[in-house]
Protein backbone atom coordinates (compact mmCIF):
# COMPACT_ATOMS: atom_id res chain seq x y z
CA UNK A 1 0.00 0.00 0.00
CA UNK A 2 1.32 3.46 -0.89
CA UNK A 3 2.10 5.50 2.22
CA UNK A 4 0.68 8.68 0.74
CA UNK A 5 -2.24 6.95 -0.94
CA UNK A 6 -5.83 7.70 -0.05
CA UNK A 7 -6.62 4.29 1.42
CA UNK A 8 -3.56 4.15 3.66
CA UNK A 9 -4.20 7.70 4.89
CA UNK A 10 -7.79 6.92 5.82
CA UNK A 11 -6.95 3.63 7.52
CA UNK A 12 -3.98 5.16 9.37
CA UNK A 13 -6.02 8.12 10.60
CA UNK A 14 -8.79 5.83 11.75
CA UNK A 15 -6.47 3.54 13.69
CA UNK A 16 -4.55 6.39 15.31
CA UNK A 17 -7.78 8.12 16.40
CA UNK A 18 -9.25 4.87 17.64
CA UNK A 19 -6.23 3.93 19.75
CA UNK A 20 -5.78 7.34 21.37
CA UNK A 21 -9.47 7.89 22.03
CA UNK A 22 -9.76 4.37 23.43
CA UNK A 23 -6.96 5.01 25.93
CA UNK A 24 -8.52 8.35 26.89
CA UNK A 25 -11.98 6.87 27.44
CA UNK A 26 -10.41 4.13 29.51
CA UNK A 27 -8.53 6.64 31.69
CA UNK A 28 -11.61 8.81 32.01
CA UNK A 29 -13.79 5.87 33.00
CA UNK A 30 -11.16 4.65 35.46
CA UNK A 31 -11.01 7.94 37.31
CA UNK A 32 -14.67 8.89 37.05
CA UNK A 33 -15.70 7.72 40.51
CA UNK A 34 -12.74 9.49 42.06
CA UNK A 35 -13.57 12.70 40.19
CA UNK A 36 -17.22 12.52 41.21
CA UNK A 37 -16.21 11.87 44.81
CA UNK A 38 -13.88 14.90 44.69
CA UNK A 39 -16.69 17.06 43.33
CA UNK A 40 -19.07 15.86 46.00
CA UNK A 41 -16.55 16.56 48.77
CA UNK A 42 -15.86 20.00 47.28
CA UNK A 43 -19.61 20.76 47.36
CA UNK A 44 -19.99 19.54 50.93
CA UNK A 45 -16.93 21.53 52.00
CA UNK A 46 -18.41 24.65 50.43
CA UNK A 47 -21.73 24.21 52.24
CA UNK A 48 -19.97 23.58 55.57
CA UNK A 49 -17.68 26.57 55.28
CA UNK A 50 -20.52 28.88 54.20
CA UNK A 51 -22.41 27.82 57.35
CA UNK A 52 -19.21 28.31 59.33
CA UNK A 53 -18.60 24.73 60.46
CA UNK A 54 -14.87 24.11 60.79
CA UNK A 55 -13.28 20.87 59.60
CA UNK A 56 -9.71 19.75 59.99
CA UNK A 57 -9.32 17.35 57.11
CA UNK A 58 -11.29 16.23 54.07
CA UNK A 59 -11.95 12.89 55.79
CA UNK A 60 -14.21 14.58 58.37
CA UNK A 61 -16.31 16.33 55.76
CA UNK A 62 -18.86 13.57 54.96
CA UNK A 63 -19.52 12.94 58.70
CA UNK A 64 -20.02 16.63 59.47
CA UNK A 65 -22.22 16.97 56.43
CA UNK A 66 -24.48 14.17 57.72
CA UNK A 67 -25.64 16.52 60.48
CA UNK A 68 -26.87 19.13 58.04
CA UNK A 69 -30.57 18.70 57.32
CA UNK A 70 -31.72 18.80 53.71
CA UNK A 71 -35.12 20.41 52.99
CA UNK A 72 -37.04 20.37 49.72
CA UNK A 73 -39.73 22.99 49.24
CA UNK A 74 -41.42 24.15 46.02
CA UNK A 75 -38.73 22.41 44.01
CA UNK A 76 -35.94 24.31 45.80
CA UNK A 77 -33.36 22.57 47.97
CA UNK A 78 -32.18 24.15 51.20
CA UNK A 79 -29.87 23.08 53.97
CA UNK A 80 -30.70 23.72 57.60
CA UNK A 81 -28.56 23.27 60.68
CA UNK A 82 -28.04 24.59 64.18
CA UNK A 83 -24.79 26.32 65.10
CA UNK A 84 -24.19 27.88 68.53
CA UNK A 85 -27.93 27.64 69.23
CA UNK A 86 -28.88 29.52 66.06
CA UNK A 87 -30.74 28.11 63.10
CA UNK A 88 -28.90 28.64 59.82
CA UNK A 89 -30.21 28.14 56.30
CA UNK A 90 -27.96 27.61 53.30
CA UNK A 91 -28.75 27.44 49.62
CA UNK A 92 -26.66 26.46 46.64
CA UNK A 93 -26.89 28.89 43.76
CA UNK A 94 -25.82 29.15 40.13
CA UNK A 95 -26.00 32.36 38.11
CA UNK A 96 -24.49 34.15 35.16
CA UNK A 97 -21.08 35.71 35.77
CA UNK A 98 -19.05 37.62 33.19
CA UNK A 99 -17.64 34.59 31.35
CA UNK A 100 -19.68 31.70 32.63
CA UNK A 101 -21.77 30.31 35.43
CA UNK A 102 -20.82 31.12 39.00
CA UNK A 103 -21.80 28.39 41.46
CA UNK A 104 -21.67 28.72 45.18
CA UNK A 105 -23.42 28.55 48.54
CA UNK A 106 -24.94 31.36 50.57
CA UNK A 107 -25.78 30.85 54.25
CA UNK A 108 -28.17 33.13 56.14
CA UNK A 109 -29.82 33.27 59.57
CA UNK A 110 -33.30 31.94 60.39
CA UNK A 111 -35.03 35.28 59.61
CA UNK A 112 -33.06 35.70 56.37
CA UNK A 113 -32.10 39.13 57.63
CA UNK A 114 -28.33 38.64 58.01
CA UNK A 115 -25.77 36.66 56.06
CA UNK A 116 -23.74 33.93 57.72
CA UNK A 117 -21.25 33.17 54.98
CA UNK A 118 -20.51 32.70 51.30
CA UNK A 119 -18.53 30.04 49.50
CA UNK A 120 -17.79 29.75 45.78
CA UNK A 121 -17.87 26.24 44.29
CA UNK A 122 -17.06 26.94 40.66
CA UNK A 123 -16.60 29.88 38.32
CA UNK A 124 -14.90 30.83 35.06
CA UNK A 125 -14.12 34.46 35.84
CA UNK A 126 -10.86 36.11 34.72
CA UNK A 127 -8.03 34.68 36.84
CA UNK A 128 -6.49 37.36 39.04
CA UNK A 129 -9.42 39.76 38.50
CA UNK A 130 -12.99 38.46 38.70
CA UNK A 131 -11.52 35.12 39.75
CA UNK A 132 -10.65 36.74 43.08
CA UNK A 133 -14.25 36.27 44.22
CA UNK A 134 -13.08 32.90 45.52
CA UNK A 135 -10.41 34.52 47.71
CA UNK A 136 -10.96 34.94 51.43
CA UNK A 137 -10.84 38.76 51.25
CA UNK A 138 -13.99 38.80 49.14
CA UNK A 139 -15.86 35.92 50.77
CA UNK A 140 -15.19 37.02 54.34
CA UNK A 141 -17.20 40.18 53.69
CA UNK A 142 -20.28 37.99 53.85
CA UNK A 143 -19.94 37.21 57.53
CA UNK A 144 -22.87 39.15 59.03
CA UNK A 145 -24.19 41.60 56.46
CA UNK A 146 -27.66 43.02 57.09
CA UNK A 147 -29.70 42.00 54.04
CA UNK A 148 -31.89 44.78 52.59
CA UNK A 149 -35.42 44.30 51.23
CA UNK A 150 -34.01 44.03 47.71
CA UNK A 151 -30.93 42.04 48.71
CA UNK A 152 -27.42 43.49 48.41
CA UNK A 153 -25.95 46.64 46.85
CA UNK A 154 -22.68 48.43 46.04
CA UNK A 155 -21.30 51.29 48.07
CA UNK A 156 -21.19 54.45 45.93
CA UNK A 157 -18.42 56.79 47.04
CA UNK A 158 -18.59 55.61 50.65
CA UNK A 159 -16.93 52.78 52.55
CA UNK A 160 -18.99 49.57 52.40
CA UNK A 161 -21.41 49.49 55.33
CA UNK A 162 -22.51 45.94 56.26
CA UNK A 163 -25.58 47.37 58.02
CA UNK A 164 -26.73 48.76 54.65
CA UNK A 165 -26.27 45.45 52.83
CA UNK A 166 -23.20 46.75 51.00
CA UNK A 167 -20.56 44.52 49.41
CA UNK A 168 -17.23 45.84 48.16
CA UNK A 169 -16.50 45.08 44.51
CA UNK A 170 -13.28 43.41 43.35
CA UNK A 171 -10.95 46.03 41.86
CA UNK A 172 -10.75 45.69 38.08
CA UNK A 173 -13.68 43.27 37.98
CA UNK A 174 -16.78 45.45 38.03
CA UNK A 175 -18.85 43.16 35.82
CA UNK A 176 -18.14 40.08 37.91
CA UNK A 177 -18.88 42.00 41.11
CA UNK A 178 -22.16 43.28 39.67
CA UNK A 179 -23.10 39.73 38.71
CA UNK A 180 -22.42 38.57 42.26
CA UNK A 181 -24.69 41.25 43.70
CA UNK A 182 -27.46 40.32 41.26
CA UNK A 183 -27.10 36.58 41.79
CA UNK A 184 -26.99 36.80 45.58
CA UNK A 185 -29.88 39.25 45.75
CA UNK A 186 -32.05 36.89 43.76
CA UNK A 187 -30.97 33.93 45.94
CA UNK A 188 -32.09 35.84 49.02
CA UNK A 189 -35.42 36.76 47.42
CA UNK A 190 -36.01 33.11 46.44
CA UNK A 191 -35.23 31.97 49.96
CA UNK A 192 -37.60 34.54 51.44
CA UNK A 193 -40.50 33.66 49.17
CA UNK A 194 -40.03 29.89 49.50
CA UNK A 195 -39.38 29.78 53.23
CA UNK A 196 -42.00 32.47 53.87
CA UNK A 197 -39.94 35.06 55.73
CA UNK B 1 17.77 29.33 13.94
CA UNK B 2 16.54 26.50 11.76
CA UNK B 3 15.62 23.71 14.12
CA UNK B 4 15.66 20.91 11.60
CA UNK B 5 19.39 21.48 11.19
CA UNK B 6 20.07 21.61 14.94
CA UNK B 7 22.87 19.25 15.98
CA UNK B 8 21.44 16.14 17.61
CA UNK B 9 23.82 16.11 20.57
CA UNK B 10 22.19 16.24 24.02
CA UNK B 11 24.47 19.02 25.33
CA UNK B 12 23.99 21.18 22.27
CA UNK B 13 20.21 20.67 22.38
CA UNK B 14 20.12 21.64 26.04
CA UNK B 15 22.03 24.85 25.41
CA UNK B 16 20.00 25.67 22.34
CA UNK B 17 16.62 25.12 24.00
CA UNK B 18 17.44 26.84 27.26
CA UNK B 19 19.41 29.73 25.83
CA UNK B 20 20.40 30.38 22.20
CA UNK B 21 17.01 29.50 20.74
CA UNK B 22 14.89 29.58 23.87
CA UNK B 23 11.29 29.13 22.74
CA UNK B 24 10.01 32.17 24.62
CA UNK B 25 12.62 34.88 24.43
CA UNK B 26 14.41 33.99 21.20
CA UNK B 27 11.67 32.39 19.10
CA UNK B 28 8.86 34.28 20.88
CA UNK B 29 6.58 31.25 20.69
CA UNK B 30 3.88 30.24 23.12
CA UNK B 31 3.65 33.70 24.61
CA UNK B 32 -0.14 33.59 24.87
CA UNK B 33 0.13 31.44 27.97
CA UNK B 34 3.20 33.37 29.09
CA UNK B 35 0.91 36.40 29.34
CA UNK B 36 -2.10 34.62 30.82
CA UNK B 37 -0.81 32.36 33.57
CA UNK B 38 2.17 34.22 34.98
CA UNK B 39 0.56 36.28 37.73
CA UNK B 40 0.95 33.54 40.35
CA UNK B 41 4.04 31.36 40.78
CA UNK B 42 2.14 28.21 41.80
CA UNK B 43 -0.15 28.27 38.77
CA UNK B 44 2.79 29.04 36.51
CA UNK B 45 4.80 26.15 37.91
CA UNK B 46 2.07 23.53 37.48
CA UNK B 47 1.22 24.85 34.03
CA UNK B 48 4.90 24.64 33.04
CA UNK B 49 5.22 21.09 34.39
CA UNK B 50 2.23 20.18 32.22
CA UNK B 51 3.94 21.75 29.21
CA UNK B 52 7.25 19.92 29.88
CA UNK B 53 5.39 16.60 30.14
CA UNK B 54 3.32 17.23 27.01
CA UNK B 55 6.22 18.45 24.88
CA UNK B 56 8.45 15.55 25.89
CA UNK B 57 5.81 12.84 25.46
CA UNK B 58 4.34 14.19 22.23
CA UNK B 59 7.85 14.53 20.76
CA UNK B 60 8.56 10.92 21.71
CA UNK B 61 5.29 9.66 20.25
CA UNK B 62 5.53 11.65 17.03
CA UNK B 63 9.10 10.44 16.57
CA UNK B 64 8.04 6.80 17.08
CA UNK B 65 5.19 7.15 14.60
CA UNK B 66 6.99 9.35 12.07
CA UNK B 67 7.74 6.62 9.53
CA UNK B 68 4.09 5.60 9.45
CA UNK B 69 2.44 9.01 9.27
CA UNK B 70 1.24 9.98 5.76
CA UNK B 71 2.47 13.44 4.80
CA UNK B 72 -1.02 14.82 4.19
CA UNK B 73 -2.30 14.20 7.70
CA UNK B 74 1.02 14.84 9.46
CA UNK B 75 -0.08 17.93 11.36
CA UNK B 76 -3.49 16.55 12.27
CA UNK B 77 -1.84 13.50 13.78
CA UNK B 78 0.58 15.72 15.72
CA UNK B 79 -2.34 17.72 17.09
CA UNK B 80 -4.11 14.52 18.07
CA UNK B 81 -1.06 13.27 19.94
CA UNK B 82 -0.64 16.60 21.73
CA UNK B 83 -4.33 16.79 22.67
CA UNK B 84 -4.13 13.24 23.96
CA UNK B 85 -1.37 14.04 26.44
CA UNK B 86 -2.97 17.30 27.54
CA UNK B 87 -6.25 15.54 28.32
CA UNK B 88 -4.30 12.93 30.28
CA UNK B 89 -2.74 15.75 32.35
CA UNK B 90 -6.20 17.25 32.87
CA UNK B 91 -7.74 13.95 33.98
CA UNK B 92 -4.88 13.20 36.38
CA UNK B 93 -5.15 16.66 37.96
CA UNK B 94 -8.92 16.37 38.34
CA UNK B 95 -8.69 12.95 39.96
CA UNK B 96 -5.66 13.31 42.19
CA UNK B 97 -5.11 17.05 42.69
CA UNK B 98 -8.64 18.52 42.63
CA UNK B 99 -7.60 21.77 44.33
CA UNK B 100 -4.85 22.47 41.81
CA UNK B 101 -7.19 21.55 38.98
CA UNK B 102 -9.73 24.04 40.28
CA UNK B 103 -7.12 26.80 40.56
CA UNK B 104 -5.84 26.27 37.01
CA UNK B 105 -9.27 25.94 35.43
CA UNK B 106 -9.11 26.34 31.65
CA UNK B 107 -5.31 26.83 31.49
CA UNK B 108 -4.59 23.11 31.35
CA UNK B 109 -6.74 22.54 28.27
CA UNK B 110 -5.08 25.52 26.65
CA UNK B 111 -1.70 23.75 26.68
CA UNK B 112 -2.95 22.10 23.46
CA UNK B 113 -2.75 25.44 21.68
CA UNK B 114 0.82 26.14 22.81
CA UNK B 115 2.83 26.63 19.62
CA UNK B 116 6.07 25.38 21.20
CA UNK B 117 4.75 21.82 21.40
CA UNK B 118 3.56 21.69 17.80
CA UNK B 119 6.74 23.50 16.75
CA UNK B 120 9.01 20.90 18.35
CA UNK B 121 6.96 17.99 17.01
CA UNK B 122 7.13 19.37 13.48
CA UNK B 123 10.68 20.74 13.53
CA UNK B 124 12.47 18.13 15.61
CA UNK B 125 10.57 14.92 16.35
CA UNK B 126 9.52 14.51 12.72
CA UNK B 127 13.15 14.12 11.64
CA UNK B 128 14.98 12.70 14.67
CA UNK B 129 15.09 9.42 16.65
CA UNK B 130 12.74 8.96 19.67
CA UNK B 131 15.08 9.31 22.67
CA UNK B 132 16.75 12.51 21.51
CA UNK B 133 13.31 13.88 20.57
CA UNK B 134 12.11 13.21 24.09
CA UNK B 135 15.14 15.08 25.43
CA UNK B 136 14.52 17.94 23.01
CA UNK B 137 10.91 18.19 24.19
CA UNK B 138 11.92 18.19 27.83
CA UNK B 139 14.54 20.89 27.42
CA UNK B 140 12.22 23.03 25.28
CA UNK B 141 9.62 22.80 28.01
CA UNK B 142 12.30 23.68 30.57
CA UNK B 143 13.27 26.76 28.54
CA UNK B 144 9.61 27.80 28.60
CA UNK B 145 9.38 27.11 32.33
CA UNK B 146 12.49 29.12 33.15
CA UNK B 147 11.33 32.31 31.46
CA UNK B 148 7.77 32.00 32.79
CA UNK B 149 8.96 31.51 36.36
CA UNK B 150 11.08 34.67 36.11
CA UNK B 151 8.11 36.68 34.80
CA UNK B 152 5.78 35.16 37.42
CA UNK B 153 8.29 35.94 40.18
CA UNK B 154 8.18 39.67 39.45
CA UNK B 155 4.47 39.79 38.66
CA UNK B 156 3.44 38.04 41.86
CA UNK B 157 5.93 40.06 43.90
CA UNK B 158 4.70 43.44 42.66
CA UNK B 159 1.09 42.51 41.91
CA UNK B 160 0.18 40.68 45.11
CA UNK B 161 3.21 41.36 47.33
CA UNK B 162 3.63 37.59 47.76
CA UNK B 163 5.83 34.72 46.53
CA UNK B 164 4.22 31.26 46.23
CA UNK B 165 1.36 32.78 48.24
CA UNK B 166 3.49 33.96 51.17
CA UNK B 167 3.52 37.68 51.91
CA UNK B 168 7.05 39.04 51.48
CA UNK B 169 6.51 42.73 50.80
CA UNK B 170 6.12 45.06 53.79
CA UNK B 171 2.59 46.12 54.73
CA UNK B 172 2.96 49.65 53.34
CA UNK B 173 3.70 48.33 49.85
CA UNK B 174 0.78 49.09 47.52
CA UNK B 175 -0.01 46.18 45.18
CA UNK B 176 0.34 47.17 41.52
CA UNK B 177 -2.89 46.09 39.84
CA UNK B 178 -1.25 46.37 36.39
CA UNK B 179 1.09 43.51 37.37
CA UNK B 180 -1.90 41.22 37.87
CA UNK B 181 -3.21 41.99 34.39
CA UNK B 182 -1.81 40.44 31.19
CA UNK B 183 -0.20 43.65 29.78
CA UNK B 184 2.47 43.65 32.49
CA UNK B 185 3.79 40.36 31.12
CA UNK B 186 4.52 42.20 27.86
CA UNK B 187 6.80 44.62 29.72
CA UNK B 188 8.68 41.81 31.42
CA UNK B 189 8.87 39.71 28.29
CA UNK B 190 10.25 42.75 26.44
CA UNK B 191 12.82 43.35 29.17
CA UNK B 192 13.89 39.69 29.17
CA UNK B 193 14.27 39.67 25.37
CA UNK B 194 16.29 42.88 25.55
CA UNK B 195 18.62 41.61 28.31
CA UNK B 196 18.95 38.19 26.70
CA UNK B 197 19.84 39.57 23.28
CA UNK B 198 22.33 41.99 24.79
CA UNK B 199 24.18 39.26 26.63
CA UNK B 200 24.15 37.11 23.50
CA UNK B 201 25.52 39.92 21.32
CA UNK B 202 28.29 40.52 23.82
CA UNK B 203 29.15 36.81 23.77
CA UNK B 204 29.26 36.88 19.99
CA UNK B 205 31.42 40.01 19.81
Amino acid sequence: MKKDGMLYTVIFSFIVCFVFVFILSFTNEGTRELVQFNQQVARQKAILSAIGIAYESDAQVPDLFERVERIERNGETFFRTERDGRTIYAKEFAGAGLWGIIEGVLAVDAEISRTVGLEIIDHNETPGLGGRIDEAAYKEQFRDIRIQDDGFRFPRGVPADPEEGMIDAVTGATRTSESMVDILSSVVLTMRSTLGR
Amino acid sequence: MSNAAAPARPGAILKSNLWTSNPIFMQVLGICSALAVTNLLVNTFIMAVGVVFTTAMSNLTVSLLKKMIPRKVRMIVQTLVIAFYVIIVDIVLRAYLPDVSRALGPYVGLIITNCIIMGRAEAFAQSNPPIISFWDGMTSGAGYMGVLMVIAFFRELFGFGTLFGFRVMPGWFPDWTIMVMPPSAFFFLGLIIWIGKNIMNREAA
